[in-house]
């Protein structure tokens, strides 16, 4: 006989005293591992009752229900339904991560995290009406064939019925029931409802009369703040009632209440506000955009990169959502401004990539500007543009620029254009502002998405190029300053005095100290020259440093000796004797193999105290391995 | 070409004395010789080579010596090994 998996869980459910005292779920191979908040609530022996809990035990803090491979997984997909544990543990780790954040800041940061998860739903659905479209513009038979159709209907799926991925998400990040959230999404876009993008002054939606209230049979196509705070509602009541209603009803009287709850305050109260008030923020938005002259595009452009430095750049997706779907606009107008300011920004970080000569600079700066190009741009604003802050300036102008350029920049429509409602928005002939038809791609993959393709790369070039120009002209590499400004420190450190000359080059002393031949090195290895020829230091300090600008060759495991190179010159730097046995204790190795020294750049630390201690003595051997193949080697 | 394998020893490996005195011992030969761990392998005549290897006690190397007098330089070399390392 076949488990019923949901019956099955609900009472295990029941016996442990509710989703409210689980901590957490997890399942392995065979058992249901629950942590428990309080043990006075379980009920035992009705669990070992529960058909399908084949054995119970406690162990480690977990409460282990044998229910069986095969099963197990599907009791704990009902749990966790049933309890809602895992979404409540998330709930609480993300609670007490944000709850360190301030509330403007937090606020700000909601939209970002609603629609962020959606972006690869919002991403294709975007993409594939932009190539439909433009498919569609270059083959006019293929605007009325089947395949237009057919694809056009699945590429707005994900824009015509928007308002149930922003629930869905929306209750994720509320810590609410993500089905409930889901009813919450779908009844604002019921089909019983009119389709919001369908009204028009002569098409009026019918009204529901409940007594002295009153309901407009209308739906929220196109809308995202009255569904996010739909579902912040649902979400808040849900948990309430979790928490107040005895646990033997709440199963069922929780999510009653909360639906009907919710959804007599969203269509009476927040759908009728908000989406009053999202229309006001969309028209203010496409105010500034479209009918300021590009002022208010320029000053948006320039207080993008802001934004983003604040993580709060994924706000404006609500208005590209809301843009998206409008019936008066149907493209993203937002999007270039987006656009300009990290295409400028890429521009900015080019320069530098190109103008630096610090290699180490050069190997971020490149990738990150490349990244910078198909708009990821925090690579390169962290990593470059902002700690510099000139480029990241230069990218702010280039992308006020480039912003302008996009909010006046218009085209004739060859076509009539429609909106991914299907809503005519702009009759053939008519001027058309550039914008995108998804949101969430900018740069050079925005050109599956824009709505015209010469004047988006018009506004590229002016945004990264001017961007590219300025950030030449007023970044200048301050890392060799910068470098010097440390260097007198090392300098005071640096060696004056020869200890060994050849004909390839001269090796400084490397060590503080009395410098003594090599055959005075008490050890015989060294002193007999088998290691090459060099002179011994008894060292004074503790401290090694590059002897000569070179290559670092080999660092000994036990970092008591370091092998060098420059000029045909292979330098064994070896710090006392016999001190391999230390194992390292005492040393601290400062380079790696393959790394490129300055002369007086520290190399190794070593304790002399130690090393006495140890019973070893200090002297530091400088020795040309090679000697025996250089020509004129004279030490000391 | 003569090989032949050894396992280090020498409780510090091939480090600065020993592979100062292995250098040594090479060199009377007019043979190359070659040291080989794993993937890695070096003239044994470059001292600084011979050291990067990190050769450890307890590992296992392959030693090649090849040329003229490659019989007897292979069977000295390998006394010394095992004398010494």
């Amino acid at each position: 006989m076949a488990l019923d998996y949901r019956k099955c869980a609900e009472e295990i459910a029941a016996n442990i005293g509710g989703g409210a005292n689980v901590v957490s779920a997890a399942h392995c191979a065979t058992r249901l591992r629950l942590v428990i908040a309080d043990n006075k609530k379980l009920n035992k022996k009705a669990l070992e009752n529960v058909d399908g809990v084949k054995g119970m035990f406690e162990s480690n803090g977990q409460l282990q229900l044998i229910i069986g491979t095969g099963t197990v997984n599907k009791v704990y997909d009902e749990f966790l339904a049933v309890t809602g544990a895992s979404a409540a543990t998330k709930d609480d780790v993300k609670k007490a991560a944000a709850s360190k954040m301030p509330l403007w800041k937090r606020i700000l940061k909601t939209p970002g995290d609603v629609f962020v998860p959606i972006l690869p739903a919002i991403v294709a659905s975007g993409l594939m009406m932009g190539l439909v479209e433009a498919l569609a513009k270059a083959i006019p038979s293929f605007a009325s064939s089947g395949w237009f159709g057919f694809l056009d209907m699945v590429a707005n799926t994900a824009f015509a019925l928007l308002p149930v991925l922003v629930a869905v998400s929306s209750a994720r990040v509320f810590g609410g029931n993500i089905f409930l959230g889901c009813v919450i999404g779908i009844m604002m876009v019921h089909p019983a409802l009119m389709n919001a993008w369908t009204v028009t002054p002569t098409n009026q939606p019918a009204v529901w009369n409940l007594g002295i209230l009153k309901i407009s049979q209308v739906g929220y196509q196109g809308h995202v703040i009255p569904v996010i705070l739909a579902v912040l509602l649902m979400s808040t009541i849900e948990k309430k009632l979790h928490k107040v209603v005895p646990e033997m009803i709440d199963l069922f009287v929780t999510p009653l209440v909360t639906v009907l709850a919710t959804a007599f305050a969203t269509f009476v109260v927040i759908g009728p506000i908000f989406s009053v008030l999202e229309n006001w923020v969309l028209a203010g938005a496409t105010w500034l955009v479209t009918s300021t002259g590009g002022i208010g595009a320029l000053i948006m452009g320039a207080l993008y990169p802001f934004t983003v430095v604040m993580g709060l750049h994924h706000m404006y997706n609500v208005i590209e959502a809301g843009m998206l779907s409008s019936a008066t606009l149907g493209v993203n107008i937002w999007m270039p401004i987006a656009t300009a300011a990290n295409f400028a920004q890429f521009g900015a970080c080019l320069a530098v990539a190109i103008k630096c000569t610090d290699k180490k600079l050069k190997s971020v700066a490149l990738p990150s500007s490349l990244s910078a190009s198909l708009g990821i741009t925090e690579p390169a604003i962290f990593g470059v543009n902002f700690r510099f802050m000139k480029p990241f300036i230069a990218g702010v102008i280039g992308g006020a620029a480039g912003s302008l350029f996009g909010s006046i920049a218009r085209f004739t429509a060859s076509t009539d254009i429609y909106n991914t409602a299907g809503v005519l928005v702009y009759a053939k002939g008519a001027k058309v502002p550039l914008g995108a038809t998804t949101y969430g791609v900018t740069g050079i993959p925005g050109l599956l998405a824009i709505n015209n393709i010469p004047l988006y790369l018009i506004l590229l070039a002016i945004s990264g190029g001017i961007a590219f120009v300025v950030c030449n002209f007023i970044w200048k590499e301050e890392k060799p300053e910068e470098v010097k400004a440390e260097e007198p420190e090392a300098k005071v450190e640096a060696p004056k005095t020869v200890v060994i000359r050849c004909k390839n080059g001269a090796v400084y002393q490397p060590v503080k100290g009395k410098v003594v031949a090599r055959k005075d090195i008490p050890d015989e290895t060294f002193a007999g020259g088998v290691l090459g020829d060099g002179v011994g230091v008894v060292p004074e300090e503790g401290l090694v440093v590059a002897p000569f600008d070179g290559t670092v060759t080999s660092v000994a495991e036990s970092k008591h000796a370091v092998g060098l190179e420059s000029q045909g010159m292979e330098l064994l730097i070896h710090v006392g004797v016999d001190t391999v046995n230390m194992k390292g204790d005492g040393f601290t190795c400062l380079v790696n193999e393959g790394d490129a020294v300055k002369a007086g750049q520290a190399l190794i630390k070593f304790d002399i105290a130690k090393i006495k201690k140890a019973g070893y003595n200090e002297t530091v051997a400088v020795l040309l391995t090679n000697s025996d193949d250089l020509e004129e080697v004279v030490c000391g | 070409m003569k090989t032949f394998e050894y396992t280090i020893k020498d409780p510090v490996g091939i480090h600065a004395r020993p592979a100062g005195m292995l250098v040594k011992e090479i060199k009377k030969y007019a043979s190359t010789v070659t040291i080989s761990k794993g993937e890695k392998s070096v003239n044994a005549l470059k001292l600084m080579a011979l050291m990067g290897m990190g050769i450890k006690q307890g590992d296992t190397v392959k030693v090649t010596v090849e040329g003229a007098d490659e019989d007897t330089a292979a069977a000295e070399i390998e006394a010394f090994f095992k004398a010494n390392l």
